[in-house]
């Protein structure tokens, strides 16, 4: 807090937990000092060999995005994490990555910040897959086959400059899919490979994706 | 194994309720026989695993169908597409579905064939079919749905004064009784695959809802059509057959089962179908999610036999005999309280008020809550119960007397409460009236009705449905209002600390 406004560094919590929890996090996240934050619907992919069988293989989730300041970010994440127990598996996970300007905090500074790289000595990075709606299971099946854990999916809508049509009289923006896997860096490269071999990502029109750091985690194996 | 265990916990403080206050019942006013009490907890048993499982088959199965069939109809951008496949959808499906089949033996029945059980499926079925294919233009056009349900249920109250009150009821009915429980996830996850398209994010909730509502209100008119036009006016008298409770505990599960099998079968043989025809030519799904697809259909099969037999072989006889026995008893306050109380609970173990429910959660982001709507939907279903019991009751009031204002209040609701709840509410109607409704409820009416001297268990069950159908729509709309005056950014100023 001693930091003068233009050296405040923000962070971008994103924590993923059972469906009807994403208020709760929300309600001790507000008790640490997070001015706010936006919950949004997905699907986690869950391992257990007897759940594949019987074809269940997604479960509802929420999505919690929040900016904090670095301190904020970093105790709020460790209070989550006590709280809601994301050491023990499947009660959740938790990330934060380095955001490089926060506009609209309710004291209404705003402030850029340059980003310090590697101090907190990142482990592990989330790849971002956009694609088509039905998709998603895909990518996840790519991403699996080169190492990762499972992944989230979060149901969006877009279109690029390739695809924005009326059907009748509705405009249209075609159903896409946002793809969450987080991985350890030395699977990452592999991951990447794959999902753009499998799913054709560099041919256009078949999707986008990215790669950002990560500089806390909470819940991961 | 979090996700198993988590549904069936869900599905049993669902049924749980019910079956509490069956076992209180038992002890205090209305003690049943032995064998009565083990089929009932039998069928209570089955259906927190039919449930379950039939949940996880909607989940798999029948909503990504309805879902993937709504886009590619509108993908097709050609008008004649999206009408006939509306049309040819809702005629077969109408046509399988069981309850249709059951209505429509009872009006045969009571007019002592003068309509006959092959017209009238066929024409609700026809009536159904024109309606959905108009509720999929209506959302492919943004005609805005409480204009449409202003002209139906104008119809509705024009057909209504050339009605007879007995067959008034009848036709009432029929718009619960042509939404099952495998119809009517099928219709949702059709509307919504229709307006997930759609640019506008608050299309989304005011368009994925309603389809259900337009479609109930095709049944409702074609059977008035059927009655007005056959000139059966006449005052029609119902047999005062005893009932005969079953002696035996576990011999009406296996009478039961074949036809139930049969029944639900036949139900998804047009969904299935179409998914195939439709796979063929157009999804050309992956093999990994046809099979999840299938695995999902089976689930809803082996779902819905196990509830529909639990309910039919369980629950039904208790209803009937806790209905004889409480309106035996001299104090009659206690069935208008006690109708509200089995309104209350039963309704939390419909199969698709859970689909309507999960599906309001997730077009709203989790923003309108389930257990608020069950709420709603709970006390609006109690309400319907307690008002239907004090019509069996008290002689002199029919049932256009809650019906004309009920609807009247519910039409003009809709021109201020939120367009999203205009919808979810209008849905609720066909999807409160489930197979628990027209069985368990039904039959506590039933029974009542018997014991009531002066009331008719045939004419006065009628209409149980009807009420059931009906106050949802004021209620959740009412819910709507309140989360119109709330919704306001409170402290937007000293949010601060």
């Amino acid at each position: 807090m001693d930091n003068s406004p233009d050296q405040k560094q923000f962070e971008l919590m994103c924590v993923v937990v059972d469906f009807g929890s994403g208020s709760k996090v929300m309600k001790i996240a507000r008790e640490h000092g997070v001015t706010g934050g936006t919950i949004c619907l997905g699907l986690g992919t869950i391992r257990s060999w007897l759940l594949e069988l019987l074809a269940i293989t997604e479960v509802r989730k929420e999505i919690v995005l929040m900016v904090a300041e670095k301190v904020v970010a970093y105790n709020t994440l460790e209070q989550l994490n006590k709280d809601l127990k994301f050491h023990k598996r499947g009660h959740g996970i938790a990330f934060s990555t380095s955001v490089k300007s926060f506009i609209g905090a309710v004291d209404g500074s705003s402030s850029a910040s340059e980003e310090s790289r590697g101090e907190e000595n990142p482990m592990h990075s989330v790849v971002f897959v956009v694609v088509d709606k039905g998709k998603g299971e895909e990518v996840i099946d790519a991403a699996r086959k080169a190492g990762a854990r499972g992944g989230t999916v979060i149901n969006a809508r877009g279109s690029g400059i390739h695809e924005a049509t009326t059907l009748f009289s509705m405009a249209i923006e075609p159903e896409k899919e946002i793809v969450m896997v987080i991985a350890k860096n030395e699977l990452i490269e592999g991951i990447v490979t794959s999902v753009r071999e499998k799913l054709r990502i560099d041919e256009p029109g078949n999707g986008i994706m990215f790669v950002q750091d990560i500089n806390k985690t909470y819940g991961l194996y | 194994m979090n996700v198993l265990i988590g549904k069936f916990k869900e599905v049993l403080f669902a049924v749980l309720p019910t079956t509490v206050i069956v076992l209180v019942l038992h002890f205090t006013l209305t003690p049943l026989d032995a064998p009565m009490l083990v089929r009932f907890l039998v069928g209570a048993v089955l259906i927190v695993l039919g449930l379950s499982v039939f949940l996880f088959g909607v989940d798999l199965g029948i909503s990504p169908i309805g879902h993937l069939m709504g886009g590619t109809l509108t993908k097709s951008n050609k008008l004649w597409v999206v009408v006939a496949g509306g049309l040819i959808l809702g005629f077969f499906i109408s046509i399988a579905e069981p309850d249709l089949h059951i209505l429509a033996g009872q009006v045969d029945f009571v007019t002592s064939g003068v309509i006959s059980k092959l017209s009238i499926v066929a024409v609700v079925s026809v009536g159904i079919a024109v309606m959905l294919a108009l509720g999929l233009v209506r959302i492919v056009y943004n005609i805005p749905l409480y204009k449409i349900l202003t002209v139906l249920y104008a119809i509705v109250f024009a057909l209504g004064v050339f009605t007879s009150p007995e067959f008034l009821a009848i036709s009432l009915d029929a718009s619960g009784a042509t939404t099952g429980a495998m119809t009517v996830p099928f219709i949702l996850a059709l509307a919504l695959g229709v307006t997930a398209l759609k640019k506008d994010p608050k299309a989304l909730e005011k368009d994925s809802f309603g389809l259900v509502a337009i479609v109930s209100a095709g049944a409702i008119i074609s059977v008035m059509l059927m009655s007005i036009l056959s000139g059966v006016d006449r005052d029609f008298a119902g047999p005062a057959s005893e009932v005969a409770y079953a002696a035996s505990i576990f011999a009406p599960f296996g009478q039961k089962l074949p036809t139930v099998v049969e029944e639900v079968f036949v139900a998804l043989i047009p969904i299935i179908a179409a998914f195939l025809i439709l796979q063929y030519v157009s999804f050309r799904l992956p093999g990994r999610s046809v099979r999840k697809i299938l695995t999902g259909l089976v689930y809803t099969f082996t779902g819905l036999v196990l509830f529909l037999v639990g309910v039919n072989a369980g629950f039904m006889d208790v209803g009937t005999f806790v209905g004889y026995r409480l309106a035996s008893l001299d104090n009659k306050a206690l069935v208008v309280g006690l109708g509200f109380l089995i309104g209350l609970v039963t309704i939390l173990a419909e199969p698709a008020v859970y689909v309507l429910t999960t599906q309001i959660e997730n077009v709203t982001s989790g923003y309108v809550r389930r257990k608020i709507v069950l709420l709603a939907l709970s006390l609006g279903v109690g309400i319907a119960v307690a008002l239907s019991m004090l019509r069996i009751i008290v002689p002199g009031i029919q049932l256009w007397h809650y019906v004309l204002p009920g609807y009247v209040l519910a039409i003009t609701m809709t021109y201020f409460a939120p367009k999203l709840f205009v919808g979810m509410a209008f849905d609720s109607g066909g999807v409160a009236s489930g197979p628990m409704t027209a069985t368990f409820v039904l039959a506590f009416a039933q029974g009542v009705a018997q014991a009531i001297e002066g009331a008719n268990v045939v004419v006065d069950g009628f209409g149980v449905i009807a009420m059931v159908a009906m106050t949802p729509l004021i209620t959740l709309q009412i819910l709507g209002l309140i989360f119109k005056a709330k919704s306001g950014k409170e402290g937007v100023a000293a949010d601060g600390q």
